[in-house]
């Protein structure tokens, strides 16, 4: 049994939530705290990913990284792990954005505030008054975009392909597998696939629990 | 010194205030929405007035037309918010010293245990906000306003989150504690007697606006307008005619009998006779004749009036009288036309309870006419 695409997979979905917030908390502390002009516009393009099918975002993410967008530039990242990953964090950046922005805006804003006269800057303000209060629902965001990126599956298959040892992931193996009539193959990885979320969620909500 | 000009507009209210202030302590006072925390907000630094100045001890915080918006963090004051906003994730200790990180560990250790002492919460410094009562709260946000030793102290109804008992004393304590920092506090109330007692100056607002700014005990004396008097709770607010003015008394007409009243030294009230004129007769200040004795020499020009008592409410320590003149016409206050109030001891040497015709006398001082609105 090769469980590269288990090994894979974890290694793009780790790299993809590492990505997903370091994007996503700040545009999430963006919407929840600031006005400026395009705001609606950017809350209308964090939710694109969880409505657009994956092959049309999958298209548009080849156009920019293939041989005509970043691939022009020496960016070999087509049908490569690393476009896996941009795949990952492209499915799941949104779940992450959605739950940290209703976590940073149920901070009562008189504490940064109160922050602020007793001379602190914004950055340290985010770290140590915003995102201690808003930990829960950025954990949750960050494991609902964790789990998401594990499953990716559309957008991944159209920018890095199902190269078996290279860019296959779980789910494409699995459906490899189904298509080459290997029901034992596929069954285990699926059932592999469900124990490891089953694990991460109870794991993290233990966590949660566990601090307050 | 304070000097603050400061317009912001808003739909449906608009801030619109110019005041100044030598004293130390000053009290910006009015009812809720009138303005007062915005004022706050602006002196912080939190909120960006659309027009005005201010300058705080020479230091111009902003100059809207100069280009001037000092942040917060570069302002040097101390804000303790209404409902204090203590940070609840961390410890009594880490709210106090959240203010000193750009000192050196020890000196932060140091400097955040000596508030923790000064304000007795040695013994909670482990504990979070939300194990503490209302009155250790106050207190832990006093020690994280005034730990980074700021210039000025901004306090917005810092004890209408305490129970009465709580409040009368934490009151005192806060006086104190102002005083004896010797430093600039403007202070938000909506309490008169918190204002009264924990200011020098008074600030009132009414609807955004500044309707009064005086030294508290000219305040008291002499409210500005009918508005300031109502504002800050005067009772026995009449309305009279004058009959004839001059620099130190005035004479008016009211319920058909002729009353005299000193005239605001400084800047008299000096209207021609027939003018229409509010005046208020201060409750503690007018006095029940006692019978056994004569009636008050002409010479003294006491103010002289003859009614009857038409109810009486015990106010524990003291009774309200509502007093109703004799004579014709309709009383100035519905039923009635003067509040009294007499010390209980009074109520009972005098039998007040069974004698309901009485005599009163009041000091013209005891009249303070008016003048505008």
């Amino acid at each position: 049994m090769d469980l590269f695409p288990l090994r894979l997979s974890l290694q793009v979905a780790v790299t993809a939530t590492a990505l997903t917030l370091l994007v996503g908390l700040p545009i999430a502390w963006l919407l929840a705290r600031r006005r400026f002009p395009g705001r609606d516009l950017v809350a209308a393009l964090v939710v694109f990913p969880l409505v657009l099918p994956p092959t049309v975002l999958g298209y548009y993410l080849l156009v920019v990284i293939g041989s005509r967008g970043l691939g022009a530039l020496g960016l070999e990242l087509a049908f490569t792990w690393r476009a896996a990953v941009l795949a990952a964090a492209l499915g799941s950046i949104a779940l992450l954005i959605k739950a940290a922005q209703a976590g940073f805006e149920t901070v009562d804003p008189r504490l940064e505030q109160a922050a602020r006269t007793l001379g602190r800057s914004e950055w340290s303000i985010f770290w140590v008054v915003t995102l201690p209060l808003a930990w829960r629902s950025v954990l949750a965001g960050t494991v609902l975009a964790f789990c998401r990126a594990l499953g990716e599956f559309g957008i991944t298959l159209m920018v890095a392909g199902s190269i078996p040892g290279r860019t296959q992931t779980l789910p494409l193996a699995i459906y490899d597998h189904v298509q080459a009539n290997q029901m034992a193959e596929a069954n285990l990885l699926a059932l592999l696939s469900i124990g490891l979320v089953v694990l991460l969620l109870l794991g993290v909500s233990r966590l949660a629990r566990l601090r307050f | 010194m304070l000097s603050v000009t400061l317009t912001k507009r808003f739909p449906g209210f608009t801030l619109d205030v110019s005041w100044e202030a030598d004293d130390r302590i000053v009290a910006l006072f009015g009812p809720s929405g009138a303005g007062k925390s915005l004022t706050l907000g602006c002196l912080a630094g939190l909120v960006r007035p659309d027009a005005g100045r201010v300058v705080v001890n020479g230091r111009t915080f902003d100059d809207v037309a100069g280009g001037v918006h000092l942040p917060p963090q570069a302002r040097r004051l101390g804000y303790v918010f209404q409902g204090y906003a203590l940070f609840p994730h961390l410890t009594v200790a880490e709210n106090v010293a959240f203010g000193l990180r750009d000192r050196p560990r020890a000196e932060r250790r140091r400097r955040a245990g000596e508030v923790l002492e000064r304000l007795g919460l040695g013994e909670v410094a482990g504990r979070r906000p939300r194990e503490l009562s209302g009155g250790q709260q106050q207190r832990v946000a006093l020690g994280r306003a005034l730990a980074p030793d700021p210039e000025v102290l901004l306090l917005d109804e810092p004890l209408s989150a305490l129970d009465a008992p709580l409040r009368r004393q934490l009151r005192d304590e806060l006086g104190r504690l102002i005083r004896e920092w010797g430093r600039t506090v403007v202070l938000v109330t909506h309490d008169l007697a918190e204002a009264y007692q924990l200011g020098e100056r008074l600030v009132v607002y009414d609807a955004g606006r500044v309707v009064q700014a005086a030294p508290k005990a000219e305040l008291l004396l002499r409210p500005a307008s009918e508005a300031v008097a109502r504002l800050i709770g005067m009772r026995n607010i009449v309305r009279g005619t004058v009959v004839k003015a001059s620099p130190d008394r005035i004479e008016m007409v009211w319920r058909g009998r002729t009353v005299e009243a000193v005239n605001s030294p400084g800047h008299p009230y000096l209207a021609p006779a027939g003018t229409p004129v509010a005046f208020f007769v201060r409750p503690e200040y007018a006095r029940l004749l006692r019978k056994d004795r004569a009636a008050p020499d002409p010479a003294h020009r006491m103010n002289f009036l003859t009614g009857s008592i038409v109810g009486e409410i015990d106010q524990g320590t003291a009774w309200t009288l509502l007093f109703r003149l004799d004579g014709p016409g309709e009383p100035s206050q519905g039923a009635y036309d003067l509040e009294i109030e007499i010390p209980k001891l009074v109520y009972e040497i005098l039998d007040v309870g069974r004698d309901r015709q009485w005599s009163v006398t009041m000091h013209r001082g005891a009249l303070q006419v008016l003048p505008s609105g």
